[in-house]
């Protein structure tokens, strides 16, 4: 095992090292991965990680055994995660009752714990490895290839997987134009949710006049649902430290800012261990791998604002400022933070570039549609049976996401809805479900890629309210610098209570309408230029719902309460009492055995029996 | 001002004085305190040379700046998407209701420290309560008010915000 | 030096002069309120829409800090910058309803009235243009007052809401102020000026003849160590009032009794 760290002087010297890496891994040693992701990690996996290191320790067998700590394998619903080598045995919901089972079976055994295998559920079948479950063939894992695999604080671990190549072919046969030619024919448009072509970004700043240059990657990642950066940056952060060295070598910077949300402090962590081990082997720093190159990065955390994940209130926020977005019309690239040329991209996108460099632009461009070239990693959550993080090749369409790795919906409840973009994004119904998923087909239905946030909805979401908490949502969170951002989204939101509380006035929805037609051009920033999107989409394609809502005072989705009826189904009713007790108007009445009843005049719908029967004996009307 | 000055100094040194990492200067000023203490902020704006009023902007501006002292424990409840959708709007209206605090604030005993974010990235999870670091899947109102009145005033509570010993 | 066609009006600017710039050169009135030539512009209230011709399609820019960098042309009468316009003003009315000032810039503008009801109040009568703000900062120097919390619930404040220790008692926040919410309040028995309604005090400099109240004792240190007036003749002609020290001068020549008292 290679204990020292060693610096490296040259681009040689890397493909030196991870030969030697690699050679050192014997065949006959058995592994088990652990995750330790944010999700794995809140149900317990540290503890298995440490119980199978204790293990290990103590097996004292011929054969050696390591356990390894790994970053997010993206399928958060089965976790804690542990896999085996060699075999690749795919454990998933593993509790510590479990380590030494699997520990005495699979590692020492050879042989698998059927209980712990992923079964599907549909056809019941179990599987062994993880590239055969459904939720995993489908992918086309680029850029979370190496999460699950490697050890995030082990700058070594990337090395051997070929880490850090990239970064030496373009120190030793690149120019920077080279590079940006090769992002410019991979057509790799960036992953935030802008989609804005990555190659011209890069090339308007190193056109740009000014000095010191400097590049960001911005890991504020505020939209509620995606979690895709958090686990790139806990994962593998060396993708990205890699990708923002071939960046700055490309616009000529030589100082860069990772800016992590205050909400994710394993990630701030993982990314500080990844940029302290590169300076221990010379790959930040002064004259990089023996090269006139110099760059080094310094990590900021957020303070807990939404809007710093836009680019101009992200520098602010860099400045020791409040996080207030300014004019765009002398863009970032030209002055931007400290007033000089800026490069900011998403985590996601900075993680793109070694792979890029590696296989070539065109190889890249193969993937995907003529206009979204790659991968896109989606968090797919909500009402779904396989929730967690996906990566697929952009043109899929969003029925094969949510139905051949989703699963599909839970409960057997009928698809309504899945939400896309965050809060700047839109809901997209059934209809559209062949859709092909790239950047301007979801924003031709009204909606965004944004982020990669997919949040899917069943016939029980009341799409009105949908648009009221995205709505509710922005207004905390909007920086409150601009009228019609600041006034308009109180507005719509006064108005979506009003029709939430049974208390809409007809001329509501086309209120909503004109104002979010005048956020739209007079907002200051995409948060509020967008932030009717969600209210839009659904006036859009559940004008239906709203109407009920307006003129009947009724909810179809039965959410919004006072909106629909309660009441008690006589044939499920087994007369336990516990509704009439717990009802806070007397509103029940019944006696023993005889099937309770539920008085509409005295009901103050607040849904009390509903929540406490145990027999699901209470319906919605 | 004296015995403010080592906090302060400690802190400013850590950043070189840099203007630009105020914010991290504030989060590990409140990483320290628990919160961010007024007099404490005064200095901070003397020695780097920044007015007060822009320190007191930043304070108020991001969520997690706390100008109060906070409970004993930290109770984090989130709001994204998901877990709305699966019911932490009914969970944060059942711990208002019961403890009478408001999100954003502490309890009158000071029991807990009751914030609610957007989103902790473990949506698979939803909903997710957090208390003092430690995370609970698939909260409801009733299991999250148990939590909540287990919870004791005179223990320790772990020191949730991580300490950031120095800068990257 | 780029021509901006300006409702069909060409006129001549600086490079990087804003299309606001152009307007007045051309005599066309765009309505503004957070826009002072004393002060930088960021363009937060989005009152000064206006139309910019991109060819195949307009884009909706703000007046007050659009550089013009080349020739363009930009439409102020059109409908869609009107009713841009008109909305956000209609938002404002909205917020502040009392104020007469804003009533009056609205019904200049051709708006008499608002669709909306008053939905948002962090500050009674505020609308959040920041003026005073950038004033105290920019031009005294002293940055007493700044924002306070996010969003709806913005408000301008001095430091923990208590009485500023860097306001000097100028006044420029109220005189800057377009909506009249700032007010200067003279406490004639505790001889000091208020700032309202940032609660922010400093004693006034009284007349050492006829004890009137002067200026605030505060603002004339700045003005002194500013203008570098440190001799003893001008600190002894602050000790009366403009009246005072006019009754002194001429009685110097000989003109007027003047007994000290």
């Amino acid at each position: 095992m290679i204990s020292v760290s060693t610096r490296f002087t040259s681009c040689a010297d890397i493909e030196t090292f991870a030969q030697k890496l690699r050679s050192e891994g014997g065949p006959a040693s058995k592994l088990v991965r652990v995750c330790i992701g944010t999700g794995c990690s809140a149900k317990g996996s540290r503890r298995l990680y440490e119980l199978f290191c204790e293990a290990a320790k103590q097996s004292g067998q011929d054969v050696r055994v390591e356990a390894k700590c790994v970053g997010c394998h993206g399928f958060c619903e089965r976790g804690p995660i542990v896999v085996v080598e060699p075999g690749d045995i795919f454990y998933q919901r593993v509790e510590e009752p479990d380590v030494a089972e699997i520990f005495r079976e699979t590692v020492l055994g050879a042989r698998v714990v059927e209980r712990l295998l992923y079964e599907d559920p549909g056809t019941g079948k179990k599987a062994e490895k993880a590239n055969e479950i459904d939720f995993y063939k489908v992918q086309e894992r680029i850029v979370l290839g190496n999460n699950g695999l490697i050890d995030p604080t082990k700058i070594t671990d990337y090395i051997a997987e070929g880490g850090y190549k990239a970064l030496a072919k373009v120190l030793s046969s690149m120019t920077p134009d080279d590079v940006i030619s090769e992002v410019e024919a991979a057509g790799l448009r960036g992953r935030g949710g802008g989609g804005f072509p990555t190659a011209r970004k890069w090339r308007s700043c190193r056109e740009a006049q000014g000095s010191p240059k400097y590049v960001i990657c911005n890991g504020d990642e505020g939209d509620p649902g995606a979690f895709m950066d958090r686990s790139i940056m806990e994962g593998n952060p060396h993708s990205v430290i890699e990708g923002m060295l071939i960046g700055a070598y490309a616009i000529g910077s030589e100082q860069g800012y990772i800016y992590v949300r205050n909400e994710y402090p394993l990630a701030v962590e993982h990314l500080k261990m990844a940029i302290s081990q590169a300076r221990e082997f010379g790959l930040l720093g002064k004259n990089i791998l023996g090269s006139s190159f110099s760059f080094d990065i310094r990590i900021n955390r957020g303070g807990g604002a939404f809007v710093c994940g836009e680019s101009t209130a992200l520098m602010a926020s860099l400045e020791g400022r409040t996080g207030e977005p300014r004019a765009k019309y002398i863009h970032t690239v030209e002055s931007g933070l400290w007033e000089k040329p800026t490069n900011l991209n998403n985590v996601e996108t900075w993680a793109n570039i070694p792979a890029i460099i590696n296989r070539g632009g065109k190889s890249f461009a193969d993937i995907g549609t003529e206009k979204s070239k790659g991968t896109k990693v989606f968090s797919l959550v909500g009402k779904v049976v396989n929730s967690g993080l996906v990566e697929v090749p952009m043109g899929i369409r969003l029925r094969q996401i949510i139905d051949d790795i989703g699963g599909g919906i839970p409960d057997g409840k009928r698809f309504k809805a899945v939400q896309t973009g965050g809060p700047s994004g839109g809901c997209i119904p059934a209809e559209h479900l062949d859709t092909r998923v790239d950047f301007d087909e979801l924003t031709k239905l009204g909606s965004m890629m944004g982020s990669g946030g997919m949040i899917v909805m069943d016939e029980d979401t009341c799409m009105v309210n949908v648009a009221k908490y995205f709505t509710n949502f922005l207004q905390k969170e909007s920086c409150g610098k601009c009228t019609p951002c600041r006034e308009g989204l109180a507005q719509m939101l006064y108005i979506l209570d009003r029709i939430t509380d049974g208390e809409g006035q007809v001329g509501d929805v086309e209120r909503l309408e004109g104002l979010a037609e005048l956020l739209e051009v007079t907002a200051l920033c995409a948060l509020g230029k967008t932030a009717a999107n969600p209210i839009i989409s659904t006036i859009r394609y559940f004008r239906d719902e709203y109407d009920a809502h307006i003129k009947e005072k009724r909810c179809p989705a039965k959410d919004c309460r006072g909106l629909f009826r309660y009441d008690i189904d006589p044939e499920a009713c087994k007369a336990c009492g516990i509704c009439l007790k717990n009802c806070p108007v007397d509103a029940i009445t019944g006696e023993k055995k005889v099937p309770h009843v539920i008085d509409q005049e005295k009901c103050t719908l607040c849904g009390t029996c509903w929540e406490k029967c145990p027999f699901a004996a209470v319906l919605k009307v | 001002m004296a015995q403010d000055n080592k906090i302060i100094e400690q802190i400013v040194d850590r950043y070189d004085a840099d203007v630009g990492m105020l914010i991290p200067m504030m989060q590990d000023l409140q990483a320290e305190c628990g919160y961010l203490p007024a007099e404490h902020v005064r200095c901070l704006s003397k020695r780097l040379g920044i007015p007060l009023s822009r320190l007191y902007a930043v304070a108020t501006f991001y969520s997690s700046f706390r100008l109060a002292p906070k409970g004993a424990h930290d109770v984090t409840l989130c709001m994204g998407t998901v877990c709305y959708l699966k019911g932490s709007g009914r969970i944060s209206e059942a711990i208002c209701r019961e403890f009478r605090v408001e999100p954003g604030g502490t309890t009158r005993d000071r029991l807990f420290s009751f914030q609610a974010v957007n989103c902790v990235g473990a949506c698979a999870l939803a909903p997710v309560m957090v208390v003092d670091g430690k995370y609970y899947d698939g909260a409801t109102p009733d299991s999250a008010l148990e939590i909540l009145h287990k919870l004791h005033p005179a223990e320790e509570a772990a020191e949730t915000t991580t300490k950031e010993a120095q800068s990257d | 030096m780029p021509t901006v066609t300006i409702d069909g009006c060409k006129v001549t600017v600086k490079k990087d002069a804003t299309i606001l710039d152009a307007a007045k050169k051309a005599g066309i009135w765009i309505p503004t309120l957070c826009y002072h030539s004393a002060v930088s512009s960021d363009a937060s209230c989005r009152l000064c829409m206006v139309e910019l011709d991109r060819g195949d399609w307009r884009q909706l820019v703000t007046a007050c800090n659009y550089p013009v960098r080349r020739d363009i042309v930009v439409y102020v009468s059109s409908e869609r910058a009107q009713q841009a316009r008109s909305g956000v003003m209609e938002l404002l009315l909205a917020r502040a309803p009392e104020s007469q000032e804003l009533k009056a810039l609205a019904e200049r503008m051709g708006v008499y009235e608002t669709r909306y009801p008053k939905v948002t109040e962090s500050q009674r009568n505020c609308i959040l243009c920041g003026l005073c703000i950038r004033v105290c900062e920019e031009v005294i120097g002293q940055a007493a007052i700044g924002y306070a919390g996010r969003g709806a619930d913005r408000a301008v404040a001095a430091p923990f809401r208590q009485p500023s220790e860097d306001c000097i008692g100028c006044g420029a926040c109220a005189a800057i102020c377009p909506v009249g919410t700032i007010k200067i309040r003279i406490h004639e028995d505790e001889q000091e000026v208020e700032i309202s309604p940032f609660k922010s005090r400093a004693k006034l400099l009284v007349c050492q003849e006829c004890g009137a109240l002067i200026a605030s004792t505060l603002v004339n240190e700045q003005a002194l160590t500013k203008a570098n007036l440190n001799s003893e003749e001008f600190r002894a002609r602050l000790r009366l009032c403009p009246k005072c020290r006019r009754l002194q001068t001429v009685a110097q020549l000989g003109a007027v009794t003047f007994r000290k008292k």
